[in-house]
């Protein structure tokens, strides 16, 4: 249950980390072992790769 | 090496020596530096950048800067953000003892997410998500419930909705936290069944650009 909930947090922090906050210019494909997990760019989008390509996004 | 920007301070000593600091305008930025081959995804890198955006916090309160940027130095950062700080300056004055708070519900019943395959043109696809996403709510009882023991305590607060859930973020006196936990314990007393995540405190984030409103 403690292991559970130190889970939620991790993943709600990161959440906030990653999705949350002022955007200033800039661009970065932030990737984890080769793998593009995350697509941030045009000061606005920061999104899953996967879900972009399901929208019909490049 | 290159720094990544964790977030905006209006004081230098709000930022050191829990992370270095950069000047930008009369603001700091907290940055944190990494080797060039690092990537920003490193999973202990985004870790450890949380951790510090954390006790951060519990310095002072700060405008959270969106994780991904990287810059080399003050004049490539200032290059970045010029135009932002007087903005930033007036946002960090006013929320100086406040923090944001967060509750994440799942809707009651989310409609569909459109699919963009069944839509020609983009246009069409994004009303429909939009359609879709206004769709959303939480149930009635706990909404009431929310609004009758979180709100007052809330300086500001705002809904967001994703085509699958509610969140209301919250921007509350540091002194009212307990009082919003506290809050939080009686909602999960009175609505059990009801899946719900209050999260916090975080930095300016969703009420970043106060200002402009």
């Amino acid at each position: 249950m403690a292991e559970q909930q130190l889970e939620i947090t991790l993943v709600e922090t990161l959440d906030h980390l990653l999705d949350r906050g002022v955007v200033i210019a800039g661009e970065a494909t932030i990737s984890i072992g080769n793998v593009d997990l995350l697509y941030l760019g045009l000061n606005i989008v920061l999104a899953n790769m996967d879900a972009m390509k399901r929208t019909g996004r490049k | 090496m290159k720094s990544i920007v964790i977030g905006i301070h209006l004081k230098q000593t709000d930022v050191k020596p829990i992370a270095d600091a950069m000047k930008v305008g009369d603001l700091f930025a907290s940055v944190f530096a990494v080797d060039d081959d690092r990537p920003l995804g490193d999973r202990d890198l985004l870790i450890e950048v949380s951790t510090i955006r954390a006790r951060l916090l519990d310095v002072a309160t700060f405008i959270a800067v969106r994780y991904g940027l990287a810059v080399r130095d003050e004049d490539e950062l200032a290059q970045k953000v010029a135009g932002m700080t007087k903005g930033w300056r007036e946002v960090l004055v006013a929320h100086r003892d406040e923090v944001e708070m967060t509750l994440k519900a799942a809707a009651a019943s989310p409609p569909p997410r459109p699919n963009r395959l069944d839509f020609q043109s983009g246009g069409a696809y994004l009303r429909a998500l939009h359609e879709a996403t206004n769709a959303v709510d939480i149930d009635p009882n706990f909404r009431r419930g929310v609004e009758r023991m979180l709100i007052p305590i809330t300086t500001r607060h705002r809904w967001i909705r994703d085509t699958s859930s509610v969140e209301l973020a919250m921007l509350v006196r540091r002194r009212d936290l307990h009082a919003v936990r506290e809050a939080g314990e009686s909602l999960r007393r009175d609505h059990p069944t009801m899946p719900f995540l209050l999260s916090g405190p975080w930095p300016l984030e969703v009420f970043a650009d106060d200002h402009q409103q």
